[in-house]
Order: structure tokens, then sequence, then C-alpha cells
């Protein structure tokens, strides 16, 4: 450990160390490709990008990364560090440092590489783009005045506003690593930022569009997109809304609709999932036909429960009842999931883990985003 | 310890053996299970996307059926119900006002109001740490043999870890230390943290399929000789849509898969009747007969 001091402008006396970083470097052009080993001496404030920048000024400058602000806004400087997808910006190197861990650097998943840690960021704008990224306001001349709108009806698209597209939610799309063609949770979350402002006027439009094949039923719900995201926008649960909306408007062709619809069916009616009707009512009498050979090596393993006698739950009217209860209450489409945001952004980020076992960036619990 | 059991739908349908072997096992390691009777299901990741104030409502039910039992610990088998009882409890907990309006509705359709006193957890967390673990070593007593356990945690037991948090939701070790507490070896590949594809199986199959290859080729490639998931939808889709799988790829996997308690339940020389491992599609024999080889 380095022992010099630096002062930084404030007068305060900030210690020295050294980091040492692996960095995945390649060339597109070339395909080559190689795992390198740099160590710089930063101060103990510095942040992976600050450890970048030295790398780059001192020890080797065909080193090639995207930054800009510095300050977790622009959403320039997305790439993995121990595989999961950070702002370079954002990430303090000193819990890494104390622990003698030597991180691995790599560029973002689910994008192609250009070079080093920079990805072709062209797919995730189109995507962007594909969602029309911006106000149908219903008119063509402009007003004489302002349109005013209360906070109270701007805050539903609070969370999906803080967006900065930096694409650490792309990244580790479990969804799009599977379906390249899926729109992924930045341009669906986009997609809700407009489908709930109440100056739009495209919402069905819209819905329609993300109901397509390659939209918001290819979720795989892997919440990954709500992990990584450093700025708490949350697009699981953007897409969620995005469900709840197309079904409250009756947009509902899709399986994966058809699949959500068949739960609410049978949790007012059983109780339980009416799990062998399931197939029929996602995918159509025709498809589960088809689906019969399949079906029958499931049956010899009793995977496939007879919807005769229904399994009923005890007191199922209770459940019944608070449908038409919460129905008759007005919380509906993505109403149901606001309600709970502001809770859930009380939440502590703590784990109960051995701080030995995790890793430098979990030991300092942080508060919950958002 | 007492708790109030949730054991969700597949595993009073299509996945009995969890039941089976989690009621067989529960007692042996001092957990004593009070199984919820008046509950529904927790509606999946399903119905908190269709009808997001109507999930809020039903696992507020089961949590107060749950606390009616006064138990302060409900416990689930299931990722997904874990995931849904513990966000809508979160939600509750943290606000008064929804607190309020839930409760008052339940006790409006003739459910037992709610007050937030329970915690939901996972079998799995109860057992990993603390005096669960130290009496599943002395339960394991038949041992695996040094059988090679792949684990395989799914999603919704780690992500989004501010609603889950009982382990780095990037480096589990949890099943590990079960794996390696029941005599077995734990195998390290890097999809045991990714998605089974199971939500969209039946809506996107064949990018569920892209997903599923994942945990099974990596797992046979790293040579595991079965899985283990603490997920019953993991485990239907890593066990019976692995003939798709082989049908897609031309391939051959036969890779077993183990319901936690399963695995556990071999360890501790459950019954035959208890692990119904005859209600798999892939066979389990050829890890049984590692097992039990003198």
């Amino acid at each position: 450990m380095a022992t010099e001091l630096q002062t930084n402008g404030g007068g305060v006396t900030l210690g020295a160390m050294d980091v040492v970083l692996k960095i995945w470097r390649s060339d597109a052009e070339t395909g080559e490709r190689s795992l390198e080993r740099y160590e710089v001496t930063v101060g103990e404030e510095a942040t992976l990008l600050d450890c970048l920048d030295v790398v780059k000024d001192k020890v080797d400058g065909t080193l090639a990364y995207r930054k800009s602000c510095r300050m977790m806004i622009c959403g320039s400087c997305g790439m993995r560090l121990d595989g999961r997808a950070v702002l370079a910006c954002k990430e303090r190197m000193k819990p890494y440092v104390d622990r003698g861990h030597v991180p691995v650097v790599s560029p973002m998943g689910n994008l192609p590489v250009v070079r080093d840690l920079v990805v072709d960021m062209g797919p995730f704008w189109s995507k962007i783009r594909a969602v029309k990224p911006w106000l149908d306001t219903g008119y063509q001349e402009h007003p004489e005045g302002e349109f005013r709108h209360s906070q109270q009806a701007m805050n539903p698209i609070h969370k999906e506003s803080l967006c900065i597209m930096c694409g650490c939610c792309v990244s580790e799309c479990n969804s799009m690593e599977a379906d390249p063609e899926f729109l992924g949770p930045a341009a669906l979350a986009k997609g809700f930022r407009f489908v709930g402002d109440p100056r739009d006027r495209g919402k069905i439009e819209r819905l329609e569009a993300l109901n397509e094949e390659h939209g918001i039923w290819d979720c795989t719900r892997c919440y990954f997109c709500n992990e990584r995201c450093p700025k708490g926008v949350d697009p699981r649960d953007a897409i969620a809304k995005l469900g709840a909306e197309s079904i409250e408007a009756g947009i509902d062709r899709d399986m994966g609709a058809k699949h959500a619809k068949w739960f609410v069916r049978s949790a007012e009616t059983t109780g339980w999932l009416r799990e062998t009707e399931l197939v029929p009512k996602t995918q159509g009498l025709a498809e589960a036909i088809r689906q019969t050979k399949f079906a029958v090596s499931l049956a010899k393993r009793g995977k496939v429960p007879l919807p005769f006698p229904p399994h009923v739950a005890k007191d199922v009217r209770e459940a019944r009842m608070l449908r038409e209860l919460v129905r008759s209450q007005g919380r509906t489409g993505a109403a149901g999931h606001i309600q709970g945001e502001r809770a859930l952004s009380r939440i502590e980020h703590v784990l109960h883990d051995d701080p030995e076992k995790a890793p430098a960036s979990r030991i300092a619990p942080e508060k919950a985003r958002g | 310890m007492r708790v109030a059991y949730y054991k969700g739908c597949l595993a009073s349908l299509s996945a009995k053996e969890l039941d089976t072997s989690t009621q067989a096992l529960a007692p042996k390691l001092g957990i004593e299970l009070d199984e919820l009777e008046s509950v529904t299901c927790c509606g999946a990741g399903d119905i908190h996307e269709a009808e997001p104030d109507y999930y809020l409502h039903l696992n507020a039910r089961i949590l107060a059926y749950a606390e009616a039992t006064g138990s302060d610990t409900l416990m689930t088998i299931c990722n997904v119900c874990t995931l849904n009882l513990r966000q809508a409890n979160h939600m509750l907990q943290n606000d008064e006002a929804l607190m309020k309006r839930v409760s008052d509705n339940l006790e409006a359709v003739g459910a037992p109001p709610y007050s937030g006193g329970v915690e939901v957890k996972h079998f799995l967390w109860l057992i990993a740490a603390g005096e669960g673990y130290d009496r599943l070593k002395s339960v394991a007593h038949k041992g695996l043999k040094g059988l090679k356990v792949a684990p395989f945690y799914g999603c919704q037991i780690l992500r989004p870890s501010k609603l889950l948090g009982f382990e780095d939701p990037d480096r589990p070790s949890s099943l590990e230390a079960i794996i390696e507490a029941c005599g077995g070896e734990a195998i390290d590949y890097p999809a045991k943290i990714k998605c089974c594809g199971f939500p969209i199986i039946q809506a996107r199959e064949e990018t569920a399929l892209n997903e599923l290859i994942q945990p099974i080729e990596q797992s046979m490639e790293a040579g595991a000789d079965a899985m283990v998931t603490p997920c019953p939808l993991c485990h239907l889709s890593l066990d019976a849509w692995q003939q798709k799988l082989e049908a897609s790829t031309g391939r051959s996997f036969g890779m077993p898969i183990l319901h936690l308690s399963q695995l556990i339940g071999v360890a501790a020389g459950l019954e035959d009747s208890e692990l119904r491992f005859r209600r798999h599609v892939v066979s389990m024999d050829p890890v049984l007969e590692k097992v039990e080889a003198p």
C-alpha cells in the first residue's frame, strides 16, 4: 500500500492506495482478446473510472472506454466489474483494495464489442427509437399557453423518468440474450415513461405496439434489470405496469397476456392455479392438441393433474369477493403497482450474509434506490 | 421452531413430491410445519402483472392467515412465492395507509386482518445458516458419497436483492453449503444464478429453451451428476422441458434434477414414498446408484 498523501481542493487529507485491476482488452477488427493486469496509485476515494483514467494517462494510452460526466448522470461509462454491469463512475475501489481482491473489468453484455470496454450502442438506440420516445401531444399547432399538470399526475412515471440510458439493465437481460430482438428493459421502461404520461395522447397505439412479438411478453422476469439499474428505474416493474395497462385496456391477444389472465381466473374460481387448463388457455386448443405427445410424457409422471374434480382452496369465496372489492376501488392497471412504490423505496438494501464472503462492493450496504 | 407453511400451487399439483419430501424432512431439521389451509395461489408473476392490486390482496390474505397461526415466520418452498409474498409484505409493512386499506378489505370479505407481524422465509434460508444448518449436518447421516451436484438458484430467490437479501445475489453460497453438509461436491458454473426460462415457456418457448439450455449444458460440462434447485418452477423447466431441449438440439442431456428437499432427503435416508422420484421425467436412477453404492 502506498503511503503518500494527497490533498483535495477542500484541504482534507486523503490517503492514497494502489489498485490492481484486470481488464479484458479486445479489438473487434483483429479479433484479438486478452486479459491484462494493471496497477495504479490513486486516492482512496477513487472510483473505477478514476482508475481507468490513470491507466490511460500513465500506463497505456490505447485503452478504450467511454466516459463523460463522471457523476452518474450521462450514462456513458457502463461496463462490467466482476461480471456485474455498473457505472464505472459510481463504483468505489477501496473495498476491493481492503480485501486484496483483484477485480476483472469487461465490456457490457448483449451488445457487440467494438474495442476494449467500448460496446456498439447502435442496437440499444434503435430499440429506444422503436418505442417512439417523444410526447404525442395530439395537436399540431403551437398552443398559446402552457398546459399545467400537477406533480401528482406526473408521479406515476417518476421512476422511469430517472433512466440515463446507460445500458446496464440491457447488459444482463436474460431474455435478450436468448432473443436478441427483444425490445429489452431500457426501451420498455422508456415505453412506460410515455404510456403513463398524462399529457400523451398515444397510449393505446403505444400499448398495441409494445404487445407485438418481441415486446413486453418476452420478459422472463429474471429481475437482473432491477438488480443492476444504477438509478432505481426498476425496468422489470415498468414492464409489469405495461402488462397491467395492456390487460386493463383489453389488449390481451398475446399468449403472455392470456397466460397472466388465466392465473387471475384460477385465483377467483378455485383459488389455486388450474394448471392443466393453463396450456389450452394460453396457447389455444389447436396448439394444445399439437402438444399431446409432450403432455402424455408428463402425464405418465403425474405432472398433468386432472382438472376434475377441481382442486379448490378452502374459503375460496373470500378470494372471489376480494377481486370484486378491489376492482371497485379503482386502483386498476399500473396504479396497482405504483401504490406500493413509496413503501418499496424505503427498504434498506441490507444483506444478511457474512461480509467476509461477499464481494467488496456489497460490504457497505447502501440505501435502497428510487 | 414452529412456522406457518405455505406450499403454493405446484407442490399441491404437478410437484407433489416437493410437498411430501418437505413435510417428511422439516421435522427432522427441527422445523414444525403449520400448514395453511385457507390460502390461494400467490399469483406467480402473472397476477402481479395482470391485476397488481388483486395480487397485493391475495398475498396479504396469505400473510394474514399465517399471522393468525401465531407464528412469526411464513415458510415458502418456491422462489416465485417467496418474492411475491416478501414484496407484498414490504409494501404493507412500510406504508400504514396501504396496510389499513388492504387489511380492512380482508376483513370485509371475512378473512383475518393483517398487522405486518410475519416474515417470509424460504426453506433454504432456514437451513443454510444457524441452528438449522447445524442440525442438517447430523440429519444427513447417510451422505451423498461425493455426488457431484450443480446448484441452480433460479432468479426470484436472489433478485431483486433489496427484497430478498438473504445472500449475495451474484455469488450466492447457501446451496453449496447444503450440498457439502450432505456429503456431496458442489459444482460451480456461471449460469447457476440465471433464468430457467419457465415464466415464458408457454408463451415464448424458443426463447425460454435458449435460456434453459445454459444451466443444463454448463452443469453437464462441469461434470455434475445432478442439479438441485430450491424452486418447483425451475424444477419443472429443468426436468420436464429437458426432453424438448434434447429434441430441438439433437443432443442427449439426461441430467437428473432434484428439489432441495429431495437432495437432503436422500442424504437423510427418507423413504421412497416421501421422495417420490417416479414423478420426475428424467430418471434419478444414476444418482441413486451412485449414492447407494457400497
